[in-house]
């Protein structure tokens, strides 16, 4: 029965740190995407207050490519749209791992509850000796 | 904050060293932060001063451009009146001097008001971390006074 549910703990706590790894990682890519959307924000309002005759150029590799302003502005919108959409598919990933973690929590708890019980209830087996008061 | 004080007088020594690590932990990466911001306003700085260099006076004066760290090629500079400034993700525009120097300065005052609240959490991280410090010293000495 110990063995057991020590096996069991065994295999739960690798789980819960797996999922405590799934999270760190996803909270990273969050933040990551933070960090795009406001830098992409940040060239949105620089677009906004141009005047026409500022020249865009959008960076291809290590050269600089004339660009028409309305289709930076269009590729910044469009950049911006994508980042929020991935924040709120990340965002309900986080939370899903969020609450597999914190059940799985509760089960790490549970059975080492019950590893206790086991190990409080060990010894009477063998403590009843009545031939000694006879 | 109330509450935290009450919560970190209940933990026993070993408790109070994890919240300061990791309090610390959070205040090194604050101080990190608030270098870096700090460097990337030296460099808009130096910026807005390289563009004032860009002047009529020194139309098809001969310069110096890097192509690499190490290697440079003469040019002359000849249209003093724009310059193309990095506005981030990939994207430049070319600006006439003043707009270069408008939007620098915005850029300096962004990261200063940046800094500013940087420099309010710090403090009081600095504040918390303090607390448990004391908090610390405290146990240690009732744990030293009974076996004295």
């Amino acid at each position: 029965m110990s063995l057991q549910l020590q096996a069991k703990l065994k295999t739960a706590s690798a789980e819960y740190q797996r999922l405590q790894a799934d999270l760190s990682n996803v909270v990273e890519a969050r933040q990551r995407l933070d960090a795009q959307l406001s830098e992409n924000d940040l060239v949105k309002k620089e677009f906004a207050q141009l005047a026409p005759d500022n020249i865009i150029y959008k960076q291809i590799g290590p050269v600089l490519v004339k660009q028409d302003q309305a289709e930076a502005k269009s590729n910044v919108e469009t950049r911006l749209e994508f980042i929020k959409g991935e924040i709120k598919r990340v965002e309900a990933q986080l939370r899903d791992v969020q609450s597999k973690s914190d059940k799985k929590k509760n089960e790490l708890v549970e059975i080492q509850a019950a590893l206790q019980q086991t190990a409080q209830q060990a010894p009477p087996p063998g403590a009843p000796l009545p031939s000694l008061g006879a | 904050m109330s509450q935290q004080q009450v919560s970190i007088t209940d933990l026993d020594l070993t408790q109070l060293a994890d919240v300061r690590r990791q309090l610390e932990e959070e205040l090194n990466h604050l101080t990190n932060s608030f270098a870096q911001l700090k460097q990337a306003q030296a460099k808009f700085k130096a910026c807005i001063e390289n563009v004032a260099e860009i002047k009529p006076a020194n139309k098809g004066k001969t310069i110096l451009v890097p192509l690499t760290n190490s290697l440079y090629v003469p040019g002359k500079l000849s249209d003093p009146e724009h310059v193309i400034v990095d506005v981030g993700t990939g994207y430049f525009v070319q600006k006439t001097r003043t707009q270069a120097v408008k939007h620098y300065t915005a850029k300096v005052e962004y990261i200063r008001a940046n800094l500013e609240t940087l420099q309010d959490t710090i403090s009081k991280k600095q504040d918390n971390v303090n607390s448990v410090i004391g908090v610390m010293q405290a146990k240690l000495q009732q744990q030293q006074q009974p076996a004295s």
